[in-house]
């Protein structure tokens, strides 16, 4: 499955796909790293990610909105939000707009691979 | 505007220690917790969000580049330029303020944060009497900045 990371700190990023790469989700591959929401609106388009790690407070495009516009541009698109806004409301609301996951910053390289392999469990 | 209670202070103090635990799986030595002046002495690399909303002031992570570059090689970044010492001392900020509002609510809006290099910018942007958290971790120190208050 195609997985796009977005978070505007280069050490999420980074660390989300050593994650992938080194073999610990099988079966995911990464096709792009966005550094906020509009730039993951267009690496979306010319690469059709399947799965996306998203991050909600970022400039240019903040996750909330970068959701609602994946989600209209993919419909299948199953997105894990992954942020330090550890409230449940937060949660709550990112699901309602149709991520179907959430991890709490600060996270484990094990809570990052258990969410993302219940999410592609569920595609 | 109202001054934070002792149990909102707390959180902070909490947040630092979740923050190093999880990621570092090695727990800070939180060596003081106090009301600071604007005569604040912070280190090299600055992280620093904003609130707004139900909320007023910043947050403030304050730490030397040996400390950054561990919790980098720690996590097996091999840039550790200056520019990804700032990224980590700003996503360190983020993290401690977006995890606020599990205590202070969701009325709590955060900002994307600032990063400042050199210990100066610190003194510019600390008000009158900050909250200031002491840590040391790996033998290195660090400080953290809670100056905020809650709206009426």
């Amino acid at each position: 499955m195609r997985l796009m990371v977005v978070d505007d700190s280069n050490m999420i990023r980074t660390r989300i796909s050593r994650v992938v790469q080194n073999g610990g989700v099988a079966g995911i591959s990464l096709v792009g790293l966005a550094r906020n929401g509009a730039e993951a609106v267009r690496i979306a388009r010319a690469t059709r990610p399947e799965v996306v790690t998203m991050d909600l407070t970022m400039p240019e495009m903040d996750g909330v909105q970068c959701v609602a516009e994946l989600i209209r541009m993919l419909p299948e698109v199953h997105i894990l939000v992954v942020s330090a806004l550890s409230d449940k409301s937060t949660a709550i609301a990112a699901l309602k707009l149709g991520a179907r996951g959430f991890v709490s910053k600060p996270f484990t390289d094990d809570e990052l691979k258990l969410a993302l392999l219940n999410l592609m469990e569920a595609h | 505007m109202d001054a934070l209670t002792e149990v909102e202070l707390k959180q902070f103090v909490d947040s630092v220690r979740r923050y190093f635990s999880v990621i570092t799986k090695q727990d800070p030595q939180i060596t003081s917790a106090f009301l600071g002046t604007r005569d604040v002495q912070g280190h090299e690399f600055n992280g620093l969000v904003s609130f707004s909303g139900s909320y007023n002031g910043h947050v403030m992570v304050s730490m030397p580049a040996p400390m950054l570059r561990e919790l980098l090689l720690m996590q097996h970044e091999t840039d550790l330029s200056d520019p990804h010492l700032l990224d980590a001392v700003g996503e360190i900020a983020n993290t401690l303020a977006g995890n606020a509002r599990k205590t202070l609510g969701a009325g709590l809006e955060i900002s994307v944060p600032v990063t400042l290099q050199g210990a100066a910018g610190i003194q510019a942007r600390v008000r009158q009497r900050p909250y200031v958290i002491t840590l040391r971790w790996n033998h290195q120190p660090a400080l953290v900045f809670v100056d905020m208050e809650r709206r009426r």
